[in-house]
């Protein structure tokens, strides 16, 4: 009789004390973070941040630079919160565009400084295609390893749609496939990604 | 275009990565607005790319986050916080009232313990008392008894017709005696055998003389009042005698097995 007595006194105790970990759904987010709650901040930090850091290091390929890039991107999500529109999109999909055009911005004035170091003013203009195919010694291990790992067709769809942000139209033009194919190959580019990661993971 | 077919299609991917055209964003919207299972599918796909993207090989410098926090401005740094704080100190007012209670009910419970152990002592001291209480009154039924036969006995006594008639032992109860009370007017008898030895499978039978003749005056109880046991009625009588007799008595007495004799 004691017995039950003390574990139900522990169960209670246990559900008001050790309470699950808060989640929120987006529309609970985009009011906390209007509001300027710490707690807002905490969350798109703990559960954003190394997925955005992973994709502005793809672009950069630096420590140092995406850390400086991740900074800026969380900077401006709090100061100029203002302009995003959920109208328009996901609150991840705004957070997404600002790190990858950060990131690109970072790595076109990077190149523009060893350009002019080395006085080569003939070739200034970046495109955006051309910021992977020059650099394309990715380290074979982590989150560049498994998208080397990643079908060439594949890779390349990801590279098109996630880090540079392309649109479905573009790449089919860019890469002279059928729409549909884009969408369908983007999908499993997305599942593949995911099955690989969960892998490397396990390991 | 239906739900499943979006889904099927990988619009959900790019329009999570950021490469749907307007007109798709817009049909998205629409669809969600008839369809909400489409958000649900919608949070799914986020959460599928946020994890693939999430991988850890190359973990983020953990002290960032509190670099990059120290640059925000917080509300709750610069005004009173609304909705959040009003929540933590309700959650800590409930934290504090159900810890109150628990303790509260705990140290209820143990009271309950206490007091429960009290009373189990109390009902015994009560049952006890109560059987003494019944011992007692039982006692004083006997000694009321007793006094009420004393009383009638003493009256008896105190009677200034009655005649006290010592009887002296002879033959085999040389050495013993007893009393007779009688009341000629009333005929009443009773006999005092307080001091006679118990008879072996035979019993005393009490008889008066009157006119020199023996009549029947009763069997002694042994078992009954041994000093003022009730005779049969006697009118009349010069002397009363005493015989040994078998267990019911006899019609005439044996002179040989006579016992006592007093005159009146």
């Amino acid at each position: 009789m004691f017995q039950s007595f003390f574990l139900s006194l522990k169960a209670v105790y246990f559900s008001i004390f050790l309470a699950p970990k808060q989640t929120y759904t987006q529309d609970e987010l985009i009011v906390l973070i209007r509001d300027r709650d710490q707690k807002a901040f905490s969350y798109l930090y703990d559960n954003y941040s190394q997925a955005l850091y992973n994709v502005v290091n793809y672009i950069v390929n630096d420590v140092e630079e995406s850390e400086d890039v991740i900074q800026k991107v969380f900077l401006k999500v709090w100061n100029n919160f203002a302009s995003y529109d959920p109208q328009k999109g996901r609150l991840y999909t705004w957070m997404l565009n600002i790190a990858r055009n950060l990131a690109i911005d970072s790595k076109r004035s990077k190149h523009q400084k060893i350009k002019s170091k080395i006085q080569n003013t003939g070739d200034a203009v970046y495109e955006r295609n051309n910021l992977f195919v020059e650099d394309n010694s990715h380290e074979s291990i982590g989150f560049k390893g498994i998208l080397n790992n990643l079908k060439e067709d594949h890779r390349i769809i990801i590279d098109l749609a996630y880090f540079e942000g392309y649109t479905q139209d573009e790449i089919s033009k860019k890469l002279n496939i059928p729409l549909g194919t884009v969408k369908t190959k983007v999908r499993q580019a997305i599942m593949t990604l995911r099955d690989l990661t969960k892998k490397e993971f396990l390991q | 275009m239906k739900v499943s077919e979006v889904i099927a299609s990988g619009l959900l991917e790019t329009y999570i990565l950021g490469g749907a055209t307007d007109e798709e964003v817009l049909m998205i919207r629409e669809l969600c607005r008839k369809h909400p299972e489409l958000i649900t599918e919608i949070e799914r796909v986020e959460a599928r790319i946020i994890e693939a993207s999430s991988h850890l090989n190359e973990p983020l410098n953990p002290g960032l986050k509190d670099k990059i926090s120290a640059q925000l401005s917080f509300r709750a740094n610069a005004a009173p916080p609304k909705i959040v704080d009003l929540q933590n100190t309700q959650l800590g007012f409930y934290k504090f009232g159900i810890a109150a209670s628990l303790l509260l009910f705990v140290s209820s419970f143990f009271y309950i313990l206490v007091l429960q152990q009290k009373l189990n002592r109390l009902n015994g001291e009560v049952a006890a008392l109560s059987a003494s209480k019944t011992y007692m009154a039982e006692e004083l039924k006997i000694q009321q008894a007793s006094l009420f036969t004393i009383n009638s006995e003493l009256r008896v006594v105190s009677d200034p017709s009655i005649k006290k008639i010592p009887l002296k032992g002879m033959n085999s109860l040389a050495s013993s005696s007893a009393v007779i009370h009688w009341n000629p007017q009333t005929s009443e008898v009773y006999f005092n055998a307080a001091l006679l030895p118990k008879p072996e499978n035979k019993q005393y039978q009490l008889w008066a003389i009157v006119d020199g003749k023996p009549v029947d005056a009763g069997m002694i109880n042994p078992e009954g009042d041994l000093i003022f046991q009730k005779m049969k009625a006697i009118a009349s009588a010069q002397a009363f005698a005493v015989t040994i007799e078998k267990p019911g008595g006899s019609a005439t007495p044996s002179m040989e097995t006579m016992c006592l004799l007093g005159n009146v």
